[in-house]
């Protein structure tokens, strides 16, 4: 069964066919080439596959295309200008919160939907909004360090706007 | 702007890695981000059961499903070997839950996954054989037939008298420790993309550590020349010691190629994961330890018992790295070792983070505390009276000619508060230690361990940089553009990193044995000076001076004599590249370390120039009524030789704590008739951000002489100590020793119960 | 891991939800986060031929205090939201903390409070891809006649998860479960059935459309208390929730309801006798905690020992009637 739906992601609207059982990850890497978004376990358990809807960090490979049309879909690809970095993307790099990167994508995309509603979180706030990540090579203390990086980073940055 | 002596500009500054921006904004292409015009997806189809007889393989629905481009089985694949005792696609017999038995390739994942499911593999269980120990006994089922035992290879190592130092000792101890079997848990799940569509050429996408082991590998089996295998790691997800070499999938996916004529992927599922790869078996370690009464260490004697799994991989090695180990950290007067490698019909394992050394060292570390507590003296103290110094020679040959193990050992001690909290904290929180040693590179893979570097400069100053060392995240490759901008006197971002692919890549090891900073640091280093050779000829003529009078230095030449004229790098790059009688900057470098192998009937010798120390100090809390550990605080100590970059430093001091914390506290793969009952990132329960501790990193730089400007490894070294130093504070905190890793809750509250201190529930 | 072929249904009305369901009785699952039942669907566990999509559906993402003052949530009503509404903060707030615990906050940003309230049981032999399972023959839950976890059992010991199932027995909270033409509301501990393989009363054409929270006429407080082994997105080892109505020490009343032990939460009620006869006291928390002990009964080696599970149940009681007693802190999660 397959449905022709439209998808707003990253602002731009693509109109796509689907099949009803594929997910928002399969469309987004396969028929998009947004493959950014990684593919990690599939099943809702590693946080790879984090995109930001509706101002919420959820799971692309939980979600049916299909379920998301007529939602609003940041993916990482969205988030960077042509000129900089996101600054959750900047204090990444510079705390050296990122090795290998496979799971980088989804754990910036998690932050950044963590300090968008909550400017400046406290260690608990950054546990509990990256509890559903899951990095193997880092161990996660930089990444917690490069969240409150960006933190400072997005203030300093709205300080002289 | 003058050069302070001993001064660098470049190494020692914390970089972020040079791919950064790449990685966090999802331009890093890994495998499976790979498209290729006309690709199939393949499947495996994996045996169910155990242990078993096939009785038929009938593909006929699966061949006449539209989509599929190829079906391979035996019939296709022979006697084609994936090892030294595994048949690629089995015929006969299979030997564990998921081995391979056929494969299909299809237009779409959903077609090739239907397809695998038309195959029908008829056959007749046979029981499994599910322990070292039952694997052992006289009538136990032989695994492999053509063998006369499930033994799967023995070592013994005896260095010194043993029987001499033991008869001195004045106190022996002998111990058991278990360390069950447990998995890798990359980010990146398994996944290859070959193309073999035409028949002198394989191109193959995949993560791994080595490109030269499966380069060479894939060359002999598909007898092909080296040259026909390209290998592309473009970027891997995780490697910790478990991606050295080619797996079945690797083979499986080529043979779909070849016989579709098309690129094939394979990308494993959450579920194959846990099957198709795993860390280490079961290990039992019964340990015997001589000492004399003020605790000066006499003699180990180890006996370990080792499951291979259904099919040799790797642990043969692990056994003999665990042989040499136990000599290698403190000082002894003789080491025995006796290792048996088992075959059962559990999954074949392989290295995992920490090759085995990181059990060995939790039985010692753990033993070492127990021998702490009979002679009362403090663990802390027992280990700096037994620690190796440079220029140390243990028993086996193996030499150290730097050494940071009691400055390791005593900074994590004093920065950890360590005299005010051991024996002084409340009860139910501990605190504890842990060491260890590792060898950075060497000689036993092969008969060389070498590593070459290209370096190429452009007219505008900047660099190309050609390396065949694969960067699986630890940053090699940021390590190796800073080792080149300091040669160069230019900065690491001048500097391009070109790796990945064999065709262009230079001839190198691999990212393996944590020989990446020491040994392709070298050669880069020598590439480096040799393309500074080259620029210097044009600079010192410019300025009048012998070439050897020249300072190269953020991105400017001049003389030593006279600093204040000065050539950008640039233009002394340009005026060499643009001379009259034409000129190029490329410069070519190897390194070798000029050691040999052990000798194979002895076991003697030092295989490698380098070794790498560490301590770390764990302090944890012990809930007595749930046996919930935790992790409080590590304190951590390594000696690098010299921190190339010390924000890559502590990003692999912190990945390693990670997994180390998750191999003492977490993490196992809970068996029951040869099948993992927990094969999930749920069900396996790795720690994630709640459970992190508080990190203090002390970076120890001793300076090592043939490392490249002194620096040694941190690639396995770290987590050698962590296992240990966190059982050893659990064992504090409850004051009953822990002899099975993972502590988990239910152990511990076992191990509360037998102390018979805490009763449950009493206030 | 990738889905199989379905139909998908997006109704614009709770009636047209309804209808479809009863069409395709059977053969149909509702979808509303998607965060459980995907995931069955992904390892084979379940091959509905139509999905009916009701996450969106206005009448099913509602919050409100009825003329009554019980409380009345829509089942469709996302967990993070309800993590963070005042009005349930302020009425059962015992069911925010349970709410908060589950899984991790991307998972409580897709699902929803009906999903959790249904969540499916689990065990290490039914919650593998069909590969594993191919090993073994079928068992209670996959339409064989056996239990892989307890051996010679004669039901399925699949164990219940939900995290909000204790609290809403404990809260005394009522189902609503609506089919084509009918509406049925029964007490949430009646809605559990002691079968891991069919662990609620939904029969395939019923939708559990709302949740009804007696905070009108009921006095006394609720505490909930989960302890996983690890702090975020893991299911419980062992959770409670207790409901306590009195004046200081005294107790009128006493609800304790202990899940992730069992197929269904167990409510313990010799042990809240204990309480109402003793009252509230170091004492009688001690005498309770044993007596939930041995008012278990048989339980399964599921995920850990028998053993390891009364320990902790002894263990759970203890604790969450110490947080009657305690001046009660910002609600946290126990920290280790």
């Amino acid at each position: 069964m397959k449905k022709i739906i439209t998808l707003e992601v990253n602002g731009d609207l693509h109109e796509v066919a689907v099949a009803v059982h594929q997910t928002l990850l399969e469309v987004l890497r396969d028929k998009l080439g947004l493959t950014g978004t990684k593919r990690g376990c599939a099943v809702g358990t590693c946080g790879v596959c984090t995109v930001i809807i509706d101002g919420k960090a959820m799971l692309a490979c939980l979600l049916l295309a299909v379920e998301c049309q007529g939602r609003s879909i940041t993916t990482i690809e969205g988030i960077s200008s042509a000129d900089e970095l996101h600054p959750v993307q900047q204090a990444f790099v510079d705390q050296g919160a990122i090795q290998c990167g496979f799971c980088t994508p989804g754990i910036v995309m998690t932050s950044k939907a963590l300090l968008d509603k909550t400017p400046r979180p406290d260690d608990e706030q950054i546990r509990e909004a990256l509890a559903g990540t899951f990095c193997r090579c880092t161990g996660h203390i930089k990444i917690m360090e490069a969240v409150k990086t960006a933190s400072q980073y997005e203030r300093a940055e709205k300080k002289s706007d | 702007m003058t050069k302070r002596p001993g001064r660098f500009s470049v190494i020692g500054t914390r970089r972020p890695r040079l791919d950064g921006p790449l990685k966090v904004t999802g331009r890093s292409q890994f495998t499976d981000d790979i498209v290729l015009p006309g690709m199939l997806h393949g499947k495996i189809v994996r045996s169910p059961i155990a242990r078993g007889r096939i009785l038929n393989i009938d593909t006929a629905r699966a061949e006449r499903l539209p989509g599929v481009k190829a079906v391979l089985t035996h019939r296709d694949a022979g006697d084609f070997m994936a090892g030294p005792d595994l048949f690629l696609l089995k015929q006969e017999q299979v030997n564990f839950f998921g081995d391979e038995v056929a494969a299909v390739a299809a237009i779409d994942e959903d077609t090739a996954a239907e397809a695998a499911e038309l195959i029908t593999v008829e056959y007749e269980p046979l029981p499994p054989v599910l322990s070292v120990q039952q694997a052992l006994t006289a009538d136990a089922p032989l695994i492999h037939t053509y063998q006369d035992s499930n033994q799967a290879d023995e070592i013994r190592m005896d260095f010194g008298d043993a029987d001499k130092a033991f008869r001195e000792a004045e106190h022996v101890r002998t111990d058991t420790f278990t360390v069950h079997p447990n998995h890798s848990c990359y980010s990146e799940h398994h996944v290859v993309l070959a193309d073999y569509s035409l028949p002198d050429k394989l191109t193959i996408w995949t993560p791994i550590q080595s490109s030269l082991f499966i380069q060479m590998n894939m060359a002999f089996k598909f007898g092909l020349p080296v040259s026909s295998i390209r290998i592309m790691n473009l970027n891997t997800g995780g490697a910790f010691c478990g991606r050295g070499g080619e797996k079945p999938h690797h083979y499986i996916a080529a043979l779909l190629s070849r016989k579709a004529g098309k690129p094939v992927k394979i990308q494993c599922t959450a579920a194959e994961e846990f099957l198709v790869y795993r860390g280490g078996g079961t290990h039992t370690f019964t340990l015997k330890t001589g000492v004399m009464q003020d605790g000066t260490l006499k003699a180990v004697d180890t006996d370990l018992l080792l499951d291979c799994g259904a099919y040799m991989d790797t642990q043969f090695i692990v056994l003999r790295f665990i042989g040499f180990s136990q000599q290698m950290l403190y000082k002894l007067d003789a080491s025995r070792f006796r290792g048996q490698l088992v075959y059962t019909n559990n999954p074949p394992y392989v290295f995992h983070h920490g090759t085995g050394m990181v059990a060995l060292r939790f039985a010692l570390g753990s033993q070492l505390d127990l021998i702490a507590c009979d002679l009362d003296i403090d663990p802390v103290e027992l280990r700096v009276k037994n620690a190796v110094d440079k220029n140390y020679t243990t028993p086996s040959k193996i030499h150290y000619a730097s050494c940071g193990l009691k400055e390791c050992i005593k900074k994590a001690a004093s920065k950890s508060g360590w005299k005010k909290k051991y024996k002084k904290l409340p009860p139910l929180q501990g605190i504890g230690i842990g060491c260890g040693v590792i060898r950075s590179g060497g000689k036993g893979m092969m008969d060389h361990d070498t590593s070459a570097a290209v370096i190429n400069v452009g007219e505008d100053g900047k660099a190309t940089l050609f390396t065949g060392l694969p960067d699986m995240g630890q940053g090699s490759h940021t390590a190796m553009a800073m080792i080149a901008a300091e040669t160069l006197g230019i900065l690491p971002e001048d500097i391009r990193v070109i790796a990945g692919d064999t065709d262009v890549a230079p001839f190198d090891m691999g990212a393996i044995a944590q020989r990446g900073t020491f040994t392709t640091g070298n050669a880069v280093k020598q590439a480096s000076l040799d393309a500074r050779r080259q620029i210097a000829k044009a600079a010192a003529a410019q300025l009048g001076v012998k070439p050897t009078q020249l300072v190269f230095n953020n991105r400017s030449v001049y003389a030593r004599e006279a600093p204040d004229r000065t050539i950008p790098f640039e233009d002394a790059a340009y005026s060499t590249l643009h001379s009259i009688e034409g000129r190029y900057v490329t410069g070519k470098g190897f390194y070798n370390p000029p050691t040999q192998a052990v000798d194979t009937q002895t076991m003697q010798g030092n295989p490698a120039l380098a070794y790498s120390f560490g301590a770390q100090v764990a302090e944890v809390e012990v809930d007595p009524e749930t046996g919930i550990v935790k992790l409080l605080k590590m304190t951590v100590a390594h000696d690098v030789g010299r921190a190339i970059n010390p924000l890559a430093v502590e990003g692999q001091l912190d990945g390693q704590v990670f997994s180390g914390m998750g191999q003492a506290l977490f993490e196992e793969c809970i068996m029951q008739d040869g099948q993992t009952l927990n094969p999930t990132f749920l069900d396996y329960r790795l720690p994630r951000t709640f459970e992190i501790p508080e990190m203090k990193h002390i970076i120890v730089e001793s300076i090592d002489p043939y490392g490249p400007f002194g620096a040694k490894e941190v690639g396995q070294g770290p987590i050698q100590c962590t296992t240990q130093a966190i059982a050893n504070a659990v064992s504090n905190a409850i004051g009953y020793p822990l002899t099975e890793l993972p502590i988990t809750p239910e152990r511990v509250l076992a191990a509360l119960r037998q102390s018979g201190e805490i009763a449950i529930l009493k206030d | 891991m990738r889905l199989l072929r379905f139909e998908h249904f997006k109704p614009s009305s709770l009636e047209e939800a309804l209808t479809a369901m009863q069409e395709s009785a059977g053969n149909v699952r509702v979808l509303a986060g998607g965060t459980d039942l995907l995931v069955n669907m992904k390892c084979g566990l379940e091959q509905p031929g139509l999905i009916v999509s009701i996450g969106s559906l206005p009448e099913l993402n509602t919050i409100a205090e009825d003329p009554s003052g019980d409380l009345r949530i829509g089942a469709g009503m996302n967990l993070s939201e309800l993590a963070e509404n005042s009005l349930l903060a302020a009425k059962a707030p015992a069911l925010r903390d349970a709410i908060k615990s589950i899984a991790s906050q991307h998972i409580r940003n897709m699902a929803t409070l009906g999903g959790n309230v249904c969540l499916d049981t689990r065990c290490w032999y039914y919650n593998q891809s069909k590969l594993w399972r191919a090993s073994r023959p079928a068992c209670y839950k996959t339409g064989g006649d056996q239990c892989h976890a307890t051996r010679g059992s004669e039901r399925c010991h699949a164990i219940n998860s939900a995290d909000t199932a204790p609290a809403l027995i404990a809260l005394g909270a009522q189902v609503v479960v609506q089919k084509k033409g009918s509406q049925r509301q029964i007490p949430a501990e009646d809605f559990y059935r002691d079968h891991g393989a069919r662990h609620t009363v939904l029969e395939p054409d019923e939708l559990l459309s709302g949740l009804v929270i007696p905070c009108g006429n009921e006095t006394g407080k609720t505490h909930f208390l989960k302890i996983s082994r690890r702090q975020g997105i893991d299911f419980a080892l062992g959770s409670i929730a207790a409901h306590l109505a009195g004046n200081g020490s005294t107790c009128h009343s006493a609800r304790l309801v202990i899940g992730s032990l069992g197929s269904a939460p167990i409510v313990l009620e010799k042990t809240a006798q204990v309480l109402v006869e003793a009252g509230l006291s170091q004492e009688s928390i001690q005498a309770a905690a044993e007596a939930a002990r041995s008012e278990l009964g048989v339980l399964t080696t599921l995920f850990s020992s028998a053993g390891y599970k009364r320990d902790l149940a002894q263990v759970l009681v203890k604790r969450v009637l110490h947080s009657f007693i305690k001046k009660p802190t910002t609600q946290k999660r126990t920290r280790r």
